[in-house]
C-alpha cells in the first residue's frame, strides 16, 4: 500500500482502556478487523508492504499511544510495571529503572535510533512478536508477565508462553496489552545485554541476548535468559537457564554451555545472516556471560 | 478528521484524514517543504521533525496522532534575526553539501542540544545515529553541533 492508501484507513482515539475493550470486544463479536496502533514503528512499516486492501475491508484503526492505563511506569519496591505504549525513550530515561534493571535500559537504549526510540513501545514489541525483537528478548530475561485487558477483565501470560509460534501470540482479538509485570531484580543481580550486529544504530541485530541471574552462596537462585533471531520466537534458553541454577554453577563447563545453547536454538540463514554465525555468536555470548558469574562466585 | 496542533509556535487546524503521514501533511496541506522525505519507512531521518520536543520520523506518524500536540519542523528553527545559531553553526562548518539531510540532522540536534547544551563526540554521534549523509562523511556534521554547543556556552557564561 501507498501512504494514499493507508491514510484511508478508518481511525479512532479511544479515550479509556475501558472504551476500547468495548469497541475491541464489539467488532471481534462481529468478525470485524482491528488493529491497536501505538508507536507506528512496525505497523506502518508493514502497512506499506501489504498488497492493497478494498476500502470496506481496512481494519479500523485504535490509537492507544497516548491511553493513561498503557502510559504508566510504576516502580514500586520489589517489582515494577511498564505500561504497554509506555516508548523505549520513556524507558531508557527512567532513573530507576536505569539503577535496577539495567538490562531493559541497555536494550532500550540500542533499539533503533533516538526517532524509533522515541515512538517504540513494548506492547508494539511484544505484539508484533517478531523473533528479532529486542525488548521481548529483555523481557523474557525478566521473567515478566504480559497483562492482557478486555471486557471481562484482565488476565496475565508469562512472556515465556505467550509466543506460539513466528509472528504469532497468545493475544485473543478482543484484548490489549496493558502492560508488562516482573520481579525487579535484587540490587547486585548479574545482568547482561549483548546485541551483534552490522553497525550500532537502526539495524537489526543478527543476534541478541539478555541474561539476569541472582547469586546467593555461589548458587543461582533466580536466572531468565531472553535471546533474538536465533528462533522462531525469542528464546528463552531453558536448558542454558537450568544450567544457571544448577548446585554445581562454579563447575559448568565450557563443553555443557555450548551444548545447551545449541539445544535451545534453531537458528536459520537469512539476508541478515548465517544460522552457523549466529549459533557461533549464541554460544560465545552465554560463556561470556556465565564466565562473569564463575568469576563473580570464585571472588 | 479536524486535526489541531501547535506546528512551529502557532496553533493551527487542518483537517486531514488520520492515517496521512505527518510527513504528507506538512509538505502537502501544509506546504511546509523543508522536511524532507528519503526513505519513507523510518531509516534515513530526513523528515525529522520534533513531536513535543522529541525527534520522530514524520515519515511513521499517522496526522491523527498529532490531534493536540506540539510539532516543531526546520521552518521553526529561524528566528527574527534569521537562521539560528545552530544553523549558522552548518553552514560556517560545512555541515551541509546537497542539503536533503540537513533539516532532519537540525531537528536532531536542535533536540540533542535542548538536553545535553556541550554534547561530547560520542553524545552527539548518538544523538543523529538516526539519520544518514551520502555527502559529508558525517565528520563535519559533527563539527557543526559541537561548535553550536560552544558557541552558546560562550555566550550565556555560566
Ligand atoms: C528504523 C527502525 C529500526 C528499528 N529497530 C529496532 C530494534 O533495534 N529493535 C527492535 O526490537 N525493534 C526495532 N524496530 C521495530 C519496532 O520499532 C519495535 O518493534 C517497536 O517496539 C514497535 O512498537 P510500536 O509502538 O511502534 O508498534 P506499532 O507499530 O504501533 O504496533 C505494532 C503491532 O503491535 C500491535 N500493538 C501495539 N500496541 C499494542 C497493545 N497495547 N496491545 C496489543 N497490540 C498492540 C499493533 O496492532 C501492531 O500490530 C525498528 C523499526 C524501525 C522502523
Ligand atoms: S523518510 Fe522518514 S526516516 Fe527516511
Ligand atoms: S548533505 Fe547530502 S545527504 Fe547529507
Amino acid at each position: 500500500m501507498n501512504p494514499a492508501e493507508i491514510a484511508l484507513h478508518p481511525f479512532e482515539r479511544p479515550a479509556s482502556l475501558a472504551e476500547l475493550c468495548r469497541t475491541l470486544s464489539t467488532r471481534a463479536v462481529r468478525k470485524e478487523k482491528t488493529v491497536l496502533l501505538a508507536g507506528g514503528t512496525d505497523w506502518i512499516v508493514e502497512r506499506r508492504l501489504a498488497p492493497l486492501e478494498s476500502p470496506d475491508d481496512l481494519p479500523l484503526v485504535l490509537d492507544v499511544s497516548r491511553l493513561p492505563e498503557m502510559r504508566a511506569i510504576h516502580v514500586a519496591k520489589e517489582h515494577a510495571a511498564i505500561g504497554a505504549a509506555a516508548t523505549f525513550l520513556e524507558i531508557k530515561s527512567h532513573p530507576v529503572l536505569s539503577r535496577r534493571v539495567p538490562v531493559l535500559t541497555a536494550m532500550a537504549r540500542e533499539v533503533g535510533a533516538v526517532q524509533i526510540q522515541a515512538r517504540g513501545t513494548l506492547g508494539g514489541n511484544l505484539a508484533t512478536a517478531s523473533p528479532a525483537a529486542d525488548g521481548a528478548a529483555a523481557l523474557m530475561a525478566l521473567d515478566a508477565d504480559v497483562v492482557l485487558a478486555s471486557v471481562t477483565g484482565e488476565r496475565r501470560v508469562p512472556l515465556t508462553q505467550f509466543f506460539t509460534g513466528y509472528r504469532a501470540t497468545r493475544r485473543a482479538e478482543n484484548e490489549a496489552i496493558v502492560r508488562v509485570e516482573f520481579a525487579l531484580p535484587r540490587t547486585g543481580a548479574h545482568q547482561m545485554w549483548r546485541k551483534v550486529g552490522t553497525r550500532a544504530a537502526q539495524a537489526i541485530s543478527k543476534v541478541a541476548f539478555a541474561a539476569v541471574v541472582e547469586l546467593e552462596h555461589g548458587r543461582g537462585v533466580r536466572a531468565g535468559f531472553g535471546m533474538a533471531s536465533v528462533a522462531p520466537v525469542t528464546a528463552s534458553l531453558p536448558t542454558v537457564r537450568a544450567l544457571a541454577l544448577a548446585p554445581n554453577l562454579a563447575s559448568v563447563s565450557e563443553q555443557e554451555l555450548e551444548a545447551a545453547t545449541r539445544r535451545d536454538i534453531t537458528p536459520i540463514d537469512d539476508l541478515r545472516s548465517t544460522a552457523a554465525y549466529r549459533a557461533h555468536v549464541a554460544v560465545a555470548l552465554v560463556k561470556c556471560f556465565f564466565r562473569s558469574l564463575r568469576t563473580a562466585i570464585g571472588s | 478528521m479536524k486535526i489541531t496542533f501547535v506546528l512551529n509556535g502557532r496553533s493551527r487546524t487542518i483537517d486531514a484524514p488520520p492515517l496521512a503521514r505527518l510527513l504528507d501533511v506538512l509538505r502537502g496541506t501544509l506546504g511546509l517543504t523543508g522536511t524532507k522525505e528519503g526513505c519513507g519507512e523510518g531509516e534515513c531521518g530526513s523528515c525529522t521533525v520534533l513531536l513535543d520536543g522529541v525527534p520522530v520520523n514524520a515519515c511513521l506518524v499517522a496526522a491523527g496522532q498529532c490531534d493536540g500536540r506540539t510539532v516543531l519542523t526546520v521552518e521553526g528553527l529561524e528566528n527574527k534575526d534569521g537562521l539560528s545559531d545552530l544553523q549558522d553553526a552548518f553552514v560556517t562548518e560545512g555541515g551541509a553539501q546537497c542539503g536533503i539531510c540537513t533539516p532532519g540532522f537540525l531537528m536532531a540536534a536542535r533536540a540533542l542540544l535542548a538536553g545535553n547544551p556541550q554534547p561530547g563526540e560520542g553524545e552527539i554521534r548518538e544523538g543523529i545515529a538516526g539519520n544518514v549523509c551520502r555527502c559529508t562523511g558525517y565528520q563535519r556534521i559533527v563539527e557543526s553541533i559541537r561548535h553550536a554547543g560552544k558557541e552558546r556556552a560562550s555566550r550565556e557564561p555560566g
